[in-house]
């Protein structure tokens, strides 16, 4: 069966956060083989390379018939694990160049992985953020859970600025077992700082996921003439010229992604940048296989 | 280079629009929302250097427009040699074949120089050749053909008309205008000092004209008939009184001392009398002769002065005289106003030439007079007039008699003027007691009829019929503003309505001076029967053959040598005629009077003194500006001519402007509108 993605522009047209999660997510993993070990939470299997003094009682002897490759097979423990997702609804995010906005395809993208986590029985939360926490759902399991994450993922509106510094401390008050924190935002900040704020959450064992949503605009700019640009967050107005968008402010973008990335890694964080043009699905089915080759 | 209107420059600084919108003016637009400024840096300087090399085309072309246009007003132009414009010149030959030039043999020498001229013109020049007379003649159009040329000098006859250098001035002005090219104009004529206009400036020529003279002639004394004053009619030949003037104009460097001459009165190329009088040099004098025994009708008279001279021209002068009886004038009078016809009697009779024979009718026979045996009628206040009667004047009136009413009492009950058809509003009343009395207080002083009247001074009118003039024209009124003199043309005739009587009920006019002048004027000027025109005329005169709303009749002029001048249209349409040569023309009016003009040359031509060296430098510079340049310019700068530069800068500015517009149009488009981005887009 041929994989489909969806564009985000037919997403932006499915009144449903429910719809869209179920339309992305059961698409995307009918597309891969639907698996009941597949997913982001510690229960499923980890397949991991022989190696000498391991243990044959792992190897999973059914590859090893196909490919004649010895490969462990690892159980994990069966317990769930907690999600939570952090969204920023911050002023930035209300940017798009095409018919998806950056808040949208934030808002696409937790539905989405709440949905992936109820799936797999997990505990899903979700915190809204600007530069202080808007609306919090703590993790549950509880029956209804999802739409309260959806709910509040659709009634979210548009803050101010970002702090990350504030979200994470009560993140970080309220996150007491292992789990997994996806934070969604355009981290309009320096990375040492983004890294600074986020790291301690990492220190407790928590896995953390960055998804760094951008619009193509904010990654190639076009400009023909001189224009005044506006920050939407702040309001300040700077006049800039095409010379300077179409030369060095590329290069920097370029330099602050790979910043980020680099400062992720150096703290086990995951990274993944999303550009908000790219179909959701394409988007997500690549960082599960990404991850799932990492874990 | 030099501007018209210079001041107009000043526009030049509305060149400051353009550099304030596109480089001072701070750049307005709508800021674009962008997530975050964290990686731009402020780069104005590069941002402003880019706008200015986007718009720097469209800058400049506006700037150019702006400066375009302050040039356009203020109107420059170059000053050009005209040999560099096209290396040509027109030549144009003016011969004067004016009256004074037959004196001689001026006129052929006049020729021989216009025919040297064009002996000497090269292949390809171009000529003109003018007969100058009261007008300037194009013999030709501009051409280089050197026989048509020579034709047309060939072909000039003596003429009778007197020079205007002013008329020739205008002339090569306005051919200057026309052909665009320098002229050179070569005046063959005898430089009479009396052809010069009254003002200097009427001479003035075109900067690229260049004026040569060809003197004919020299100064010589001439003695000439000035003028002789003649009756145009006589009634009793023995009370005629002829008078000449003979006058001598003497060359300033000839010394001539007076002279003895026989002056001969001519009648019908009959001599009658003959006087001699001593002339003194440069001086008139005067010879009377009594009595003309002229035969009834017109005869053409004649004084000659005899002994040659250098114009013999003028040694003779034209009159006409026509000998009638003295013609009758119907009065009608009911007999209410028995010291009106003794007054109005009485005028006519002292009237110089005894010229009218007054009859007396009553109102109801009048009708039955034959009319055109009569010069004119007067109605004396004969109140109701007969449907009879007035037929019989409508019809005398509108075949070319003339008829006098006078309004009284008995008038004043009438609601019309008879025969005029005008509104009679009331009788404008003034007691005789005190100072109630009227005066008049407008007069027409211009018509034949109201000459010599001294605006009736000193004349008390107690009653006046007011009169609503509705087709007619007032020629007097009375200080309360009571029409006191009308006239209406009627067909070729004329009636004269006086809104008060002819005796001395009404007002006192008989008894003042002004009286029996209103009385022979007005007589005279209805007696005319149609134009009242002189008999004796001066060549390029005028004579009205027909009033204006007539269309009836033909004229007719036969000249001296008896030729039909007009032609059958303008037998039946032309209003006047011009009289272009010496001699007896006889005409015959639309309305079918006869009359025989006499027609002689303006005696100014007599005069040959010469046009001053000076003032025919002074002509000679008047164009090219050479009084003013004249000692410090070089001499080629004097015969540039300005050229006007307008055309090609209006030109230029609609290239400008269609150039802005095309390149504002690209620069200024809104992006979504533009193809370019369009394009893009789709791509």
């Amino acid at each position: 069966m041929l994989q489909r993605f969806l564009d985000p522009k037919i997403l932006g047209g499915i009144s449903g956060l429910d719809l869209v999660a179920k339309t992305v997510v059961d698409g995307f993993i009918a597309g891969l083989h639907r698996s009941p070990d597949f997913g982001f939470s510690q229960e499923f299997a980890e397949y991991r390379a022989y190696s000498p003094g391991d243990d044959l009682r792992h190897v999973d002897w059914n590859v090893y018939a196909r490919t004649e490759k010895m490969f462990l097979k690892r159980y994990r423990g069966e317990t769930n694990c907690q999600v939570t997702i952090l969204l920023d609804m911050s002023r930035s995010m209300k940017f798009g160049s095409h018919a998806t906005e950056k808040i949208e395809y934030g808002r696409f993208l937790a539905a989405c992985l709440a949905y992936l986590a109820h799936g797999q029985r997990d505990a899903a939360g979700i915190v809204i953020f600007d530069d202080d926490v808007r609306n919090f759902v703590p993790p549950s399991t509880r029956q209804g859970q999802l739409a309260r994450i959806l709910h509040a993922i659709e009634s979210a509106k548009i803050g101010t600025r970002t702090d990350f510094a504030h979200p994470f401390r009560h993140v970080l008050e309220f996150h007491r077992r292992r789990g997994i924190v996806a934070a969604i935002s355009d981290f309009w900040e320096s990375p040492e700082k983004i890294i600074k704020t986020v790291a301690p959450l990492r220190f407790r064992g928590t896995e953390l996921v960055l998804f760094h949503l951008l619009d193509p605009e904010e990654l190639r700019p076009k400009l023909k003439h001189p224009v005044l640009l506006e920050d939407l967050e702040t309001g300040d107005t700077l006049e800039v010229s095409p010379d300077y968008v179409a030369h060095e402010y590329p290069a920097k973008i370029q330099a602050h992604i790979e910043d980020i990335k680099t400062r992720a890694q150096a703290a086990g964080i995951d990274y993944f940048q999303i550009d908000t043009s790219r179909p959701l699905d394409d988007a997500l089915r690549e960082y599960l296989a990404i991850r799932k080759g990492k874990l | 280079m030099g501007f018209l209107a210079p001041w107009f420059l000043a526009g030049v600084a509305a060149v400051g629009l353009p550099i304030w919108i596109h480089l001072l003016k701070r750049h307005k637009t709508d800021p674009r929302l962008f997530p975050s400024l964290m990686f731009f840096e402020k780069r104005e300087m590069s941002s402003v250097k880019h706008r200015r090399l986007e718009h720097i085309l469209l800058f400049a072309l506006r700037a150019l427009m702006l400066i375009l246009l302050a040039l356009l007003f203020a109107n420059p132009f170059i000053k050009r040699d005209p040999a560099a414009i096209g290396g040509k010149k027109v030549l144009v030959i003016a011969v004067d074949h004016s009256f004074s030039m037959r004196a001689a043999d001026h006129l052929s020498k006049a020729k021989d120089e216009a025919l040297s001229l064009i002996a000497g013109l090269k292949p390809g020049d171009q000529a003109q050749v003018i007969a100058l007379g009261g007008q300037v003649q194009a013999l030709t159009q501009i051409l280089s053909d050197p026989g048509e040329l020579r034709v047309a000098v060939q072909s000039i006859q003596p003429g009778d008309s007197r020079a205007s250098f002013g008329e020739l001035a205008r002339y090569i002005r306005t051919l200057s205008e026309s052909t665009h090219l320098p002229l050179e104009v070569h005046l063959a004529s005898d430089l009479q000092k009396t052809a010069l206009p009254p003002g200097f400036a009427d001479l003035r020529l075109d900067a690229s004209t260049t004026l040569v003279f060809h003197q004919i002639g020299k100064p010589a004394t001439n003695v000439a008939v000035e003028n002789v004053v003649a009756p145009a009619r006589i009634f009793d030949p023995k009370k005629v009184r002829v008078q000449a003037t003979i006058t001598s104009f003497a060359a300033p460097d000839e010394s001539v001392e007076k002279s003895q001459k026989n002056v001969s009165l001519v009648l019908n190329n009959k001599v009658l009398q003959t006087k001699t009088v001593e002339v003194p040099a440069g001086g008139r004098a005067q010879v009377e002769f009594l009595a003309l025994d002229a035969p009834y009708g017109f005869s053409k008279g004649e004084v000659r002065v005899d002994g040659a001279d250098t114009l013999p021209a003028d040694d003779r002068f034209y009159f006409a005289v026509e000998r009638t009886d003295p013609r009758k004038v119907l009065f009608v009078d009911d007999g209410r106003h028995p010291r009106a016809q003794l007054y109005y009697r009485a005028a006519l009779d002292s009237s110089g030439d005894s010229a009218f024979q007054m009859e007396v009718v009553r109102p109801d026979v009048a009708g039955n007079q034959q009319l055109s045996h009569y010069a004119f009628v007067v109605l004396d206040d004969i109140g109701t007039v007969s449907s009879t009667l007035e037929d019989a004047l409508k019809k005398y009136v509108n075949a070319g008699g003339s008829v006098l009413i006078a309004l009284g009492p008995a008038s004043a009950a009438q609601p019309k003027v008879p025969l005029v058809d005008e509104t009679i509003e009331a009788a404008a009343y003034a007691g005789r007691e005190g100072d109630r009395f009227l005066n008049v207080s407008e007069i027409d002083a211009g018509h034949p009829a109201m000459r010599s009247v001294e605006r009736f001074s000193g004349v008390k009118f107690y009653q006046a019929i007011h009169v609503t003039p509705a087709k007619s024209r007032v020629l007097a009124r009375l200080n309360d503003q009571t029409p006191l003199v009308l006239e209406r043309q009627m067909g070729e005739g004329k009636v004269l309505v006086f809104t008060s009587t002819f005796d001395n009920v009404t007002n006192d006019l008989p008894l003042h001076a002004s009286w029996v002048p209103f009385v022979e004027r007005s007589a005279a000027y209805l007696a005319g029967s149609g134009a009242e025109q002189p008999v004796n005329l001066v060549v390029d005169s005028y004579v009205e053959l027909r009033a204006a709303d007539s269309k009836s009749a033909a004229a007719e002029v036969l000249d001296p040598d008896g030729k039909r001048l007009l032609s059958l249209e303008e037998a039946t349409t032309a209003k006047n005629f011009a009289v272009n040569k010496e001699g007896f023309f006889e005409l015959k009016t639309a309305s079918g009077r006869h009359t025989l003009l006499a027609v002689h040359a303006d005696r100014r031509e007599s005069d040959l003194a010469v046009i001053p060296d000076e003032t025919l430098a002074l002509w000679r510079a008047t164009g090219s500006d050479q009084t003013a340049a004249g000692a410090s310019g070089p001499e080629n700068e004097r015969d540039k001519k300005p050229w006007p530069l307008w055309p090609w800068l209006l030109l230029l500015l609609l290239v400008v402007a269609m150039a802005e517009s095309l390149v504002a149009d690209r620069h200024l488009r809104p992006a979504a509108d533009n193809p370019e981005t369009r394009r893009k887009e789709a791509a």
